[in-house]
């Protein structure tokens, strides 16, 4: 009875030598090696990398400790991008997108998981590579994956099109560009262009974007979330034309916004039970810079009715369509 | 019928590094062989010599290990992908790109194509295959086929330039980069690009070269002054080198409109095959014989005008034969040409050979000399009567051919003649 590894298969993967069919067999591996001679060979694996990230390395085949998880990637990722990229990974930089920030590409990116793989001793599904974006979606995915647990769902991410498709505003009235969401959180942003109508007005000469519409755009993240987000509370199809909004509190507007601003929306739901759903949300600029925050965002929504089901009438009625 | 002209040069050879020290080794008959380090460790290994590489280090399968010359700067994410021969080449390209004197957006343009010629590579292939054995399919190096493969040379050097024009990559042995040269010349005489790039490129280490040894084609003499000796009747095998060259093709008149330097006029060149053997020339050149013939009645020549013939003479007891065979079969009138091998000195690039050579001879009709035969001593007899120089001579050259075989008796003959 003899044991050979897959080259196929991911990991650490051994089976017995009757049941080989659909696996590829590699000859008989080389004995495992002692304890120095695996310190060794991670040596080698990232003589490109920090001494910081080498003993950060070290401790964590030593003991498991997931807090060195994160380090050890971002020495990882230091070490394939260009030098004059790396100050950026200094401090909090969970939100940098690998491409768009760090000029890492789809190849570069197997580099980086593969060297990850192989110092955590864990496996990444190709499928899921496709959707780590940023930084944060690497950390919160290794992690994951470090722990044995499962990996965070793929966000559902729409782009300008996709967004106007299924909502019911629409331009002029429309301020979310692409959005991500997740069961936990939607996220979109806004790229304030300047060329607004309401600059026209609001104000003479010193185009601010307004504070009103700053709630209307989390509302409108809120309706799309409603729409086409994943969560416990929604369990039918939503109506577009039957949500509106009917409260927030806790307002709190921290920055000015202007033509340039890149205004990134967030959104936690809070509690969705039909016909509420109640949201906390904020918004950011780049540089993470805070730029207003709300809670209890309140929408009201029905669902669309069932095959032979009457109309639903259950929606109360709002006091007034936006807040602004 | 549009005419194409060679205006940039670049070597990373055995030979030398630059235009210059290539021109110079070719007039004082220096050799570039030196015994090979990856050989001479392994005593089993009959061959000791290769034509050296000399400032470069890529022993290492992983292309940041490598050492190159500073005055080269490679971008990592160009580097991860390339083959030992890919750096050669980027660093050979860069020399004949500065000494075209061709803008970036010259380069990158719709009506500039580049043809490569390039074997793959023997060594990055077998250490991927062999990584992917050890360690596993999904432990491989995302860049392990585009580092390797037979078109390697092309997909690398396409991006890095951002080429926008015709590019394909040459794959016929040791006729390689003359074929690559040979349609690039048709490009431009058929207007459908103003300029064309051409490069070749080889490894030049112990996989690319000592697989020859099984078809006991390489000498495993180890005195570098006797081990390449192409024509001489002691002459057992050839030595292998690696390295580039870069030729940069361009249209006459677009050439001379920006007062660019012309090394020579590239005017025509023919191919036919031996249809014979898979490894073996022909016993009377015949393939060679008609290429020559075809590349003379392309360019509107005669063999009587033809002053040098670079030959592809590689050190081979039946090649170097049969060449001489096929060169005495077309110039059969009174005045023979100067004939000689380079080989002597820069080893067998084999992909290479072809456009190194065509270099070489441009390299003698802008400085007016005919390159002699290194280490030859007693001439085969079959050369006679044609002249086989023995030293570099200074001469009014006008017109040089330079030929090339490959295996599968593929050959290719190319014709350049000194611009007026």
């Amino acid at each position: 009875m003899f044991y050979k590894k897959c080259l196929a298969c991911p990991g650490e993967i051994w089976f017995l030598g009757q049941s080989v069919q659909k696996h590829i067999l590699m000859e008989d591996l080389p004995p495992q090696g002692n304890e120095q001679a695996s310190e060794q060979a991670l040596r080698e694996s990232l003589k490109r990398c920090s001494p910081e990230t080498i003993e950060s390395a070290i401790q964590f085949r030593k003991n498991k400790n997931p807090e060195l998880a994160n380090p050890i990637i971002i020495g990882i990722l230091a070490r394939f991008i260009d030098p004059e990229q790396r100050v950026k990974l200094q401090g909090e930089c969970d939100h940098l997108r690998l491409m768009d920030d760090l000029g890492v590409d789809s190849l570069t990116m197997v580099e980086v998981i593969m060297l990850v793989e192989e110092v955590l001793h864990i496996s990444a599904e190709n499928d899921d590579l496709r959707d780590l974006r940023t930084i944060g979606d690497v950390k919160s995915y290794v992690n994951a994956v470090a722990r044995g647990i499962p990996p965070p769902t793929r966000p559902l991410r729409l782009d300008v099109a996709e967004i106007a498709d299924v909502m019911p505003h629409q331009a002029p009235f429309l301020f979310l560009q692409e959005a991500e969401l997740r069961p936990t959180e939607a996220r979109a942003t806004y790229a304030i262009s300047g060329q607004e109508y309401f600059f026209q007005g609001h104000f003479k000469d010193r185009p601010i974007f307004p504070a009103s519409l700053q709630m209307e755009a989390l509302g409108q993240l809120g309706v799309l979330y409603l729409l086409k987000g994943k969560h416990p509370g929604i369990t039918a199809p939503v109506d577009a034309s039957k949500i509106y909004f009917t409260s927030c509190g806790n307002v709190r507007n921290t920055r000015f916004c202007r033509p340039g601003d890149v205004l990134t929306l967030t959104l936690h739901p809070r509690r969705i039970k039909h016909p509420v759903a109640v949201f906390d949300g904020h918004i950011t600029t780049h540089n993470q810079e805070k730029a207003a925050r709300a809670e209890e965002i309140t929408l009201t929504f029905d669902y669309l009715p069932g095959p032979g089901e009457p109309p639903a009438h259950t929606t109360p009625q709002p006091q007034c369509e936006t807040p602004s | 019928m549009r005419n194409a002209v060679i205006t940039g040069l670049g070597f990373i050879t055995s030979i030398g590094n630059d235009k210059s020290t290539v021109a110079a080794s070719l007039r004082k008959l220096q050799h570039g062989l030196a015994p090979y380090a990856p050989f001479c460790a392994n005593p089993c290994i009959p061959v000791k010599l290769t034509g050296a590489i000399r400032d470069f280090d890529t022993l290492s399968p992983d292309a940041e290990d490598w050492i190159f010359p500073s005055r080269y700067t490679i971008r990592r994410e160009h580097l991860r992908c390339l083959a030992p021969h890919g750096l050669y080449a980027c660093c050979a390209l860069e020399q004949a790109l500065a000494d075209a004197a061709l803008s970036p957006g010259q380069v990158s343009h719709p009506s500039t194509g580049m043809f490569t010629a390039s074997a793959g590579s023997a060594s990055m292939m077998h250490h991927n295959l062999t990584r992917m054995h050890a360690s596993g399919v999904m432990r491989c190096t995302p860049m392990g086929v585009i580092n390797s493969v037979a078109g390697t040379l092309n997909f690398n050097l396409v991006a890095i330039h951002k080429i926008l024009g015709a590019t394909c990559g040459f794959s016929s042995a040791c006729a390689s980069s003359a074929h690559a040269l040979g349609y690039a010349l048709e490009e431009i005489r058929h207007a459908r690009q103003d300029r064309m790039i051409v490069v070749g490129g080889e490894d030049g280490n112990l996989e690319a070269i000592l697989p020859f040894a099984g078809m006991r084609a390489l000498s495993t003499t180890d005195d570098p002054a006797l081990a390449s000796c192409p024509f001489d009747k002691a002459r057992s095998g050839f030595v292998g080198t690696g390295g580039a060259t870069a030729m940069i093709l361009e249209e006459e008149t677009l050439a001379r409109a920006r007062q660019a330097h012309i090394y020579a006029r590239f005017t025509g060149w023919g191919q036919a095959s031996d249809g014979h053997n898979p490894a073996i020339s022909h016993p009377d050149g015949i393939g060679l014989a008609t290429s020559m013939k075809r590349c003379l009645a392309d360019a509107a020549q005669t063999p009587a005008t033809v002053d040098y013939i670079n030959a592809h003479a590689t050190s081979t007891p039946i090649g170097d034969r049969s060449e001489l065979i096929a060169i005495n079969t077309v110039f059969t009138g009174e005045k023979k040409p100067s004939v000689s091998s380079t080989k002597g000195l820069t080893g067998h690039a084999l992909s290479m050979a072809s456009i190194l050579e065509a270099a070489i001879c441009c390299i003698a009709l802008d400085e007016q000399f005919i390159p002699g035969n290194a280490h030859l001593r007693n001439p085969d007899p079959a050369a006679a009567p044609l002249p086989l120089p023995r030293t570099t001579q200074e001469s009014h050259l006008r017109t040089a051919l330079t030929n090339s075989s490959g295996f599968g008796g593929a050959n290719v003959s190319l014709l350049f003649e000194r611009a007026p």
